[in-house]
């Protein structure tokens, strides 16, 4: 963007103007210690939890402990310019951050700064970064879907507008690559989606930028990022900052989708913090709040019904319910699922994305762990003809694991064991995806059709995937009608039925794979 | 500092319950003014600090320096000061004793910087217009400072009301 400079000195002429000579009261301090990012200020007597506290140059840090005579601050950012017996003031202020449409397609970090390079971002409104939850009188139960595009996923472990749904799993198991798929797939689907990338490598974030951008996926995506380089309190704020940004779409009517990569780490940035302000560690040096950071963080994803959207919008909008759904990611350690941090998470989610690294290695990708992995909201939200057919793609993976585990000891097994190993093969095979490649809802019927009916049991399980994408390829071309219907209605009529029934059985009479 | 305030703030309260109960308030403030005078200074510190000086050697020192001003209640708090190991709290014990006996007679010291001396006159308008905004009586010190440019600066313990010039120039800086 090129500079006006007649432009910007009016701009300066004007805020001269209408410069307002006050005077300022406030409470001071003086800075007493400075320990790695930590700055303990004597006086300051009326400073706020999490208040904002401003230091010289124009820096800030944030308020945590308040003492008798001393206040615990946090920096934000930068604090190698501070000294002993600097002056601190008190601003009167929590943290906010601009919230708004312009915030799309770029990339800020934890307080709403760009940092891509593509200038200012032109919002003027501003958001608290620790809010309340809505109450219980204004939320509504979750009956929409949200597509993630993954066939395992939607089928099984559905995810409904306004759930947190956890993804957890080893580190390299694809749970980025669930997020971003989910992502990509929400586009022309009026769902905004916010990524929160919390202590990861620049090149990580810098990466998934670009797959979004090749996908075309970023104009309705915001991304939040506070980077591994970044200080332990930006990495900590940024889910919640991620969080006020994807608020304003849901208290506007809209639906929202923000992912939170990860919740380790900002637990991580927590601990690091607590243990520096002197507070007494806990289990695994986690300080007695780590339960709250995540509870009150997952609360605010929600989703809220139309008397709420009216009353927050001033009237403006009627008749539209908003929703904020979570996908946090929680990393384990060597599939540990009951260390601390994840059974917090999993306990305060609607359900849990189980990956394991042994799938992903055998190539099941995405490595979704069906038998652990559950959607306790979900059902309710699920498309009518993925629910009909999910069910029973469930059974067979269910009865499969069960026989599997069996058939390995037995050498003859009778005629229906050995159809059901067989379509647990088939039906295990066809759950694999690949990346950057979402599904719509009518090609993952098709798909699920022809499971359930018996059509991949004839098939060599190495064909199983080669029979899908020609199925898909047909249908496309052959059937695009029908198609367009299953995506408009979501039913699974028996007229629907039918019509993929007699598509499918046309397509193996007419064409090889 | 702050954990030295911390660590003051019992001695001084007991010391001002005291004071109201015998109504010696402002005796007591001379003599701990006196104790922190001397303690802030850097030969007795080092005394103080050094291990080999003995606590009875210590009080016999002290005595010997402000027998004649002491009054007996203060020379027991003194001897409770060394017996405790204490006594580097003076100074602060002191600024918190005044603290509690400004509250208690419902006035504030407020600390007036402005970038021109003050008059009498604009003095006492200070103080009414101060006193308005606080609620107290208020004890006005003045200084200068010529950096302010213009207005004035109020202190009052962490309150501090910015009317510089300076301030205002700060202001706008940031706006812009």
């Amino acid at each position: 963007m090129q500079l006006n400079p007649s432009e910007i000195s009016d701009l300066i002429k004007k805020k001269i103007e209408n410069f307002d000579v006050s005077v300022e009261a406030h409470t001071e301090g003086t800075v007493v210690s400075i320990t790695d990012g930590i700055i303990t200020v004597h006086g300051l007597s009326e400073a706020m939890q999490g208040e904002m506290l401003e230091f010289p140059e124009n820096t800030f840090g944030m308020a945590l402990n308040l003492e008798r005579d001393s206040v615990g601050v946090v920096m934000l950012g930068a604090y190698q310019h501070i000294s002993e017996g600097d002056t601190v003031k008190c601003t009167g202020k929590i943290l906010e951050v601009p919230v708004g449409e312009a915030l799309l397609g770029r990339v800020v970090d934890s307080l709403g700064n760009p940092i891509d390079g593509k200038g200012a971002v032109e919002t003027t409104e501003t958001s608290p970064v620790e809010k309340i939850a809505p109450g219980v009188i204004a939320r509504q139960s979750v009956d929409q879907p949200v597509q993630l595009g993954l066939k395992s996923i939607d089928s099984m472990i559905p995810v409904g507008r306004g759930q947190r749904e956890l993804i957890i799993g080893d580190r390299q198991t694809g749970k980025t690559a669930i997020a971003i798929d989910a992502i990509i797939n929400q586009k022309g689907t009026g769902v905004k989606c916010i990524y929160v990338a919390i202590g990861q490598k620049r090149s990580s974030v810098a990466n998934v930028v670009r797959k979004l951008e090749e996908h075309d996926a970023l104009a309705h995506t915001i991304i939040v990022t506070a980077t591994a380089s970044e200080a332990a309190a930006l990495q900590f704020i940024a889910p919640y900052t991620g969080c006020s940004m994807g608020e304003y779409f849901r208290d506007k009517g809209e639906d929202a989708l923000i992912i939170y990569d990860d919740l380790t780490k900002q637990a991580w940035a927590y601990r690091q913090m607590s243990l520096l302000l002197r507070r007494p560690p806990g289990r695994e040096a986690y300080p007695g709040d780590v339960f709250y950071i995540h509870s009150r963080l997952l609360e605010r994803a929600s989703r809220i019904n139309e008397a709420e959207v009216e009353k927050l919008t001033g009237g403006k909008v009627k008749g539209k319910t908003g929703s904020l759904t979570a996908l946090p990611i929680i990393e384990t350690q060597g599939g540990d699922v009951s260390a601390f941090v994840p059974t917090n998470v999993i306990s305060i989610t609607d359900g849990q994305i189980f990956l394991e690294s042994d799938l992903f290695n055998s190539g099941i990708r995405p490595a979704v762990n069906a038998g652990l992995s559950v959607s306790r909201v979900g059902g309710a939200a699920q498309t009518k003809i993925i629910k009909k057919l999910g069910g029973g793609i469930r059974l067979d993976l269910a009865q499969y694991r069960e026989l599997a585990a069996f058939a390995q000891f037995a050498s003859d097994l009778d005629e229906s064991t050995r159809k059901q190993i067989e379509r647990g093969q088939r039906v295990t095979e066809l759950m694999k995806q690949d990346q950057y490649s979402p599904m719509s809802v009518a090609e993952m019927g098709v798909s699920l059709h022809a499971a359930n009916q018996g059509f991949l049991d004839d098939l060599d399980v190495a064909k199983v995937r080669d029979f899908e994408a020609a199925l898909q390829s047909y249908m496309k071309s052959e059937q695009a009608d029908l198609m367009q219907k299953i995506n408009d209605t979501g039913d699974y009529s028996d007229e629907i039925k039918k019509g993929i029934q007699s598509a499918i059985e046309a397509f193996i009479k007419t064409s090889s794979w | 500092m702050s954990e030295l305030s911390t660590l003051a703030r019992p001695y001084a309260e007991a010391v001002f319950k005291q004071a109201i109960e015998s109504g010696s308030v402002s005796d007591w403030s001379d003599s701990l003014n006196l104790l922190s005078l001397v303690m802030q200074d850097k030969e007795m510190v080092a005394i103080i600090a050094n291990p080999k000086v003995s606590s009875d050697q210590l009080t016999t020192l002290l005595l010997d320096i402000c027998q004649d001003q002491l009054k007996e209640e203060s020379i027991n708090f003194l001897k409770v000061l060394i017996e405790n190991d204490r006594l580097i709290l003076a100074p602060q014990i002191s600024e918190l004793y005044e603290s509690y006996k400004a509250e208690h007679e419902g006035y504030i010291d407020v600390e007036v910087t402005s970038a021109y001396s003050l008059t009498k006159e604009e003095q006492n308008k200070f103080a009414s217009t101060l006193k308005k905004q606080l609620g107290k009586t208020v004890h006005i010190t003045t200084s200068i400072d010529k950096s302010l440019i213009g207005g004035y600066i109020a202190k009052a313990g962490d309150k501090v009301i910015d009317g510089s010039v300076k301030g205002q120039l700060q202001q706008l800086a940031k706006k812009l």
